[in-house]
């Protein structure tokens, strides 16, 4: 029997094939996202082994607080003798690698917007990493170098003019060298070098050091030399050899964009969760159309599980057919993804593909178990077929009692899973436990609406159809009367592009719902205001800024906002993260704030060990005004704030916790703005003032961007619009997957209607009306999955909103792009109908009549 | 009863189906005329060729060398969307299965030609054929809902409906019963008689024959014998000497 059903899947090649695909498509996808990340991580294993060739022991500052902006602290540049000193150092140095911005002549930015920019120092002998493929390290205050890839795209040479800037001032260079990291690119990451005291005061780190590199004399350990050096150091610093020191930068790395592997897994397993629904049609109706086979072998004396041997042994085939295929399409998918980021600006580090053992397995188990699973029912189906099938035609009607129980099944799926939904909104526990929660309910109603939904095949197929009768009578009812003819088939059909238009509905719905949240915190905080930020969105802007811009004429004030995350250490729930923002005492003038307890003058007269705390803050640490609290700043401090007020930072611009400017400056090492609000004075012309603004403030600091309240609102929309496109993008797959089991059902549909389509030919119907049949037929059986996706989409996002209600979120219903998603889906139906429609149209009349 | 001249002529055909030593002559050189308002029988043995010749008369099938006319037309030259209309306008056509879409009522399947073809069907001609038919009762029922002889007499009243020049019947009662039968022919019959069509059909069964003004035998892709039918026994009686 396992022969049988290997020559039975040969015997149809081409089916098999077809349904390798959908099997193909979704272990692609899976293997892709392992073979992406796998080979990002090992850029960056590569990328941190490089760059600390000739190094043995790396000191650096212990960072108890991971910042938001990724800014690490420094050490101090006195340790630097003391490690010199140490037995067994052959050479120290002291090294600055600090974000920064990069400019040519023209004030051109280098580089784009996400690419993250070093400004670093040289450093001495082998301990420089870097190697010049081109010209020489900078020597004096006046030379830099950038990296090569970063030069070729700005188009500039040794000799050429370049301008960087840290936290200070813009400062104009002699580009005197082009370097290279080993073989590796940086990782999208861009690096200019300069000595280090023009480092540390582009920087503002005089006296301190990102890192200190030690190389050991011969014959000395790293992990002895770094013992004998930790001795001497004080406590807040970490010392390790060079692999501990990219050990850990790698594990961060991994941590950080672990979210993507599970982000794009997520994609994957939405595709391979369609092409099951693919799968599981082929194999009914493959079954269905092969019953006086099966009837045949009964009577020959096969048993039943013989049959179901043979069935299963043809899916197997298909299965590993598709999961070997998708492993190699996984190459293709990771360099499709990349393109796609690089598209948005997100660049990645890659060297050549990898292709661990683990994506292999995976890929070859999702594969089969997919495939086996979604043909497990069909296989079963096959063996209830009596040996008197194979003697007249028999047609296996689902019984009164199986309807039933399918009913009850999807009712008591439906529940389940919108109450798995419902507990993951609103019910306790970690965020992974109720985002699984989520997921998982939301898989089960879509497994109750595709069980339930052949009972609504018929109405939704008279909606659907009803345009395409009046438009086109006859062919447009014929759709309509063969999209029904089959409720169960054209119901699964349906529900994968279900699955994928119940998706970007959400997303749509949300994402409007994001947006006209965005508009409304900053129609309601900056009325007529500008705002200078970061052009990057969320990098703090350098130091002087805010000066520059209260020199401008019509600005009546320059308010400023800087932050910092730490921990929270007593009081409340010990170990939390909390956002705390430094505004100046003058926000009130620009930025709307709604005090509970206190008002402007509380914010005024704040003290040294005072701080403001949010509502959301203060319910859940149970802090009351008078109450006292501590945090854990970045820099180790741990200062202690008496609660002086509170206020409600829903919609607002500031995080839980305000404490003052200068207590940002002395337990959190942090005095850069991240955003500056600039009131303008009276009848002044806001759109001049505006202009002004930007030449001087600009032109000093490019990094800067001055924008109005339409410019921010789109500012945001626009960072909101590219995730957006991205999501979209990612389920284009499971979107092409969904058409093409729309394809599959009607070629095989259109198999079984050979004769008909005879005899509707032979009795005058021209190939352009068989063509509109089938597509229309399509176009009826995509509908019916966009309008339960769509249905089913605006649940699952009016429900995810309500939680956040409370935040501030504000649902709205974008009508015309809804409409649009609609008439697409409609759309993707005549795309799935092109090849089947042809067929279909260039049959033989005369063969389709003869044909049994 | 009038004859009117031929509607059908049929020239030198010859029809080859495969190449080389496997080649096999379905026709080798058959001419005949089909005349207006007759009803003729085409019989013979299988592999006689019958029905490729109505196959290829009806246009469903090209000779290889010959020429088919109808009603003037040499429909061996035209193309799909030609072929399309000469079906729309001059064909009709029952088979042998009844070929009738499940999805549509008996009534919607009887007017499907005109439908297709984007004609407002004459109700009167329509409720004429369905009481000839004798399906007045049948009207709104689904074809799976009638029994074969039913389905049948659809069938033949579908052919009728866009009143064709001519109509095929391939094996009209190689499925049904001798009750089923016998009301199929008496239909086929009536058509020639009472509304002036014109029916070419091809029959193994010599009673089917009978009803037939004309009956034409094929014997190795040949016409062996072309005449009136007389009775059942006669055509069994002429068909024993082809065997």
């Amino acid at each position: 029997m396992t022969s049988l059903g290997l020559k039975s899947l040969w015997a149809r090649k081409v089916r098999a094939l077809l349904t390798s695909f959908a099997v193909f498509l979704g272990v692609a996808f899976v293997a892709g996202s392992f073979v992406l990340t796998d080979t990002i991580f090992a850029a960056f294993d590569e990328i941190f082994t490089e760059s600390l060739k000739g190094t043995s022991v790396v000191i650096t500052a212990e960072n108890p607080v991971e910042q938001e902006s990724g800014e690490i602290p420094s050490v101090s540049a006195s340790l630097l003798p003391k490690v010199v000193r140490t037995p067994g150092v052959r050479e120290a140095a002291g090294a600055i690698f600090t974000p920064g911005a990069f400019f040519d002549a023209e004030n051109e930015k280098i580089g784009n917007k996400f690419q993250p920019k070093f400004i670093s120092s040289t450093l001495p002998g082998e301990l420089e990493s870097l190697t010049y493929v081109d010209g020489h390290p900078p020597r004096g205050p006046t030379e830099a170098s950038l990296d090569k890839a970063a030069a070729e795209d700005a188009d500039l040479k040794p000799g050429d003019k370049i301008k960087l800037i840290g936290q200070g001032n813009l400062e104009t260079f002699r580009l005197v060298g082009l370097t290279q990291l080993g073989n590796a690119s940086f990782g999208g990451a861009s690096i200019a070098q300069v000595t280090l005291p023009v480092a540390q005061r582009l920087t503002h780190k005089r006296g301190r050091f990102d890192q200190i590199s030690v190389a050991a004399d011969d014959g000395v350990s790293a992990a002895a030399l770094k013992r004998r050096i930790a001795k001497r150091m004080p406590t807040g610093v970490r010392v390790e050899t060079a692999q501990e020191n990219a050990d850990r930068a790698s594990d961060e790395i991994k941590d950080a964009l672990g979210f993507l592997r599970t982000f794009l897994l997520v994609f994957g397993f939405i595709a391979v969760f369609v092409g099951s629904f693919l799968i599981f049609n082929t194999f009914s109706i493959t079954v269905a159309q092969r019953i006086s086979e099966f009837g045949m072998l009964r009577t020959l004396g096969a048993s039943r599980p013989q049959i179901l041997t043979m069935v299963m042994v043809e899916a197997m085939g298909v299965g590993l057919l598709g999961a070997l295929l998708g492993i190699a399409g996984g190459f293709l998918i990771a360099a499709a993804i990349n393109v796609l980021f690089e598209a948005i600006g997100i660049d990645l580090p890659t060297t050549s593909l990898v292709l661990e053992t683990r994506t292999v397995v995976v890929a070859l188990l999702v594969g089969l178990l997919v495939t086996l699973v979604s043909s497990l029912i069909p296989a079963l189906r096959s063996t209830r077929v009596p040996p008197i099938a194979a003697l007249h035609s028999f047609r296996p009607v689902p019984t009164r009692k199986r309807r039933l129980v399918y009913l009850a099944l999807s009712i008591l799926l439906g529940v389940a899973g919108l109450g798995m939904v419902l507990l993951g909104l609103f019910g306790s526990g970690g965020a992974s436990t109720r985002a699984g929660l989520m997921g998982g309910g939301a898989v089960a109603v879509v497994f109750a609406v595709s069980l339930f939904s052949p009972r609504l095949v018929p109405p939704l197929a008279a909606l659907a159809g009803w345009p395409l009768e009046r438009l086109r009578h006859l062919t447009g009812r014929l759709a309509r009367e063969n999209a029904e003819r089959n409720p169960s088939r054209t119901a699964v059909t349906a529900a994968a592009l279900m699955i994928g238009v119940t998706l970007v509905a959400f997303v749509t719905v949300f994402a409007a719902g994001l947006k006209s949240t965005v508009a409304q915190v900053v129609d309601e905080n900056f009325a007529g205001g500008l705002v200078i930020q970061n052009t990057d969105g969320f990098s703090p802007i350098p130091n002087g800024t805010a000066k520059a811009a209260e020199q401008v004429p019509g600005v009546e004030l320059v308010a400023t906002i800087r932050g910092a995350e730490a921990k929270l250490l007593e009081g409340g729930q010990p170990g939390s993260k909390t956002k705390v923002d430094a505004p100046s005492p003058d926000i009130g003038e620009t930025v709307n704030i709604e005090w509970e307890k206190g008002g402007p003058e509380t914010l005024r007269n704040l003290g040294d060990r005072e701080a403001i705390v949010s509502n959301d803050f203060a319910d859940s640490h149970g802090l009351e005004p008078g109450d006292r609290f501590g945090l854990l700043t970045q820099t180790g401090a741990r200062p202690r704030f008496r609660v002086a007020g509170q206020f409600d930072s829903k919609l607002g611009v500031l995080g839980s916790v305000v404490v003052t400017q200068a207590v940002m400056a002395r337990d959190f090492d942090q005095t850069q703005d991240l955003t500056d609000f600039v009131k303008v004075e009276e009848g002044a012309d806001a759109a001049q003032v505006q202009e002004l603004l930007t030449k001087g403030v600009e032109l000093a600091f490019p990094v800067a961007e001055v924008l109005n309240q339409g410019e921010l609102k789109e500012s945001r929309e626009e960072q909101i619009n590219q995730l957006v496109m991205l999501v979209y993008a990612l389920l284009v797959f499971a979107i092409l997957i969904s058409l093409f089991g729309i394809a599959n059902t009607l070629a095989l549909s259109i198999h079984e209607r050979t004769r008909e389509l005879g005899m509707l030919r032979a009795i005058g119907m021209s190939r352009r009306q068989v063509r509109t049949m089938i597509r229309y037929e399509a176009v009826i059986t995509a509908l019916i999955g966009g309008i339960l996706g769509l249905i089913l989409g605006l649940i699952f996002a009016t429900l995810i909103a309500q939680p956040l209600k409370d935040e501030g979120f504000t649902l709205s219903y974008p009508i015309v792009s809804l409409v649009v998603l609609m008439v697409l889906a409609g759309l993707a139906g005549v795309l799935a109908a092109i090849i089947p429609a042809r067929r279909a149209s260039r049959l033989d009349v005369l063969e389709s009549l003869q044909y049994e | 009863m009038s004859a009117n001249g031929p509607v059908v002529v049929a020239t030198e055909l010859h029809r080859r189906y495969g190449s080389g030593d496997t080649a096999v002559d379905a026709l080798d050189g058959v001419s005949a005329g089909f005349e207006r308002d007759r009803f003729t029988a085409i019989m013979g043995p299988s592999g006689s060729g019958k029905s490729t010749l109505m196959h290829i008369l009806a246009g469903l099938d090209k000779p290889t060398s010959g020429r088919v006319e109808l009603d003037g037309v040499d429909i061996t030259r035209l193309d799909d969307g030609e072929l399309t209309q000469l079906r729309r306008d001059k064909l009709g056509f029952v088979f042998q299965f009844f070929n009738l879409l499940p999805v549509l009522t008996a009534e919607e399947n009887l007017v499907l030609p005109l439908s297709i073809a984007g004609r407002k069907p004459d109700q009167q001609w329509v409720d004429q054929l369905i009481r000839t038919v004798g399906l007045e009762d049948r009207r709104t029922h689904r074809p799976s809902e009638l029994s074969g002889g039913q389905q049948q007499r659809v069938a033949v009243a579908r052919a009728l409906v866009s009143k064709p020049a001519v109509v095929f019947a391939d094996e009209p009662t190689g499925n049904l019963d001798s009750k089923a039968s016998a009301d199929v022919l008496r239909l086929l019959r009536g058509a020639v008689d009472d509304f002036d069509q014109t029916v070419v059909m091809v029959t193994h069964d010599p009673g089917a024959a009978a009803h037939a003004d004309r009956l034409i035998t094929l014997q190795d892709g040949k016409i062996v014998s072309d005449a009136a039918p007389g009775s059942a026994d006669d055509v069994i009686e002429l068909q024993k000497r082809f065997d």
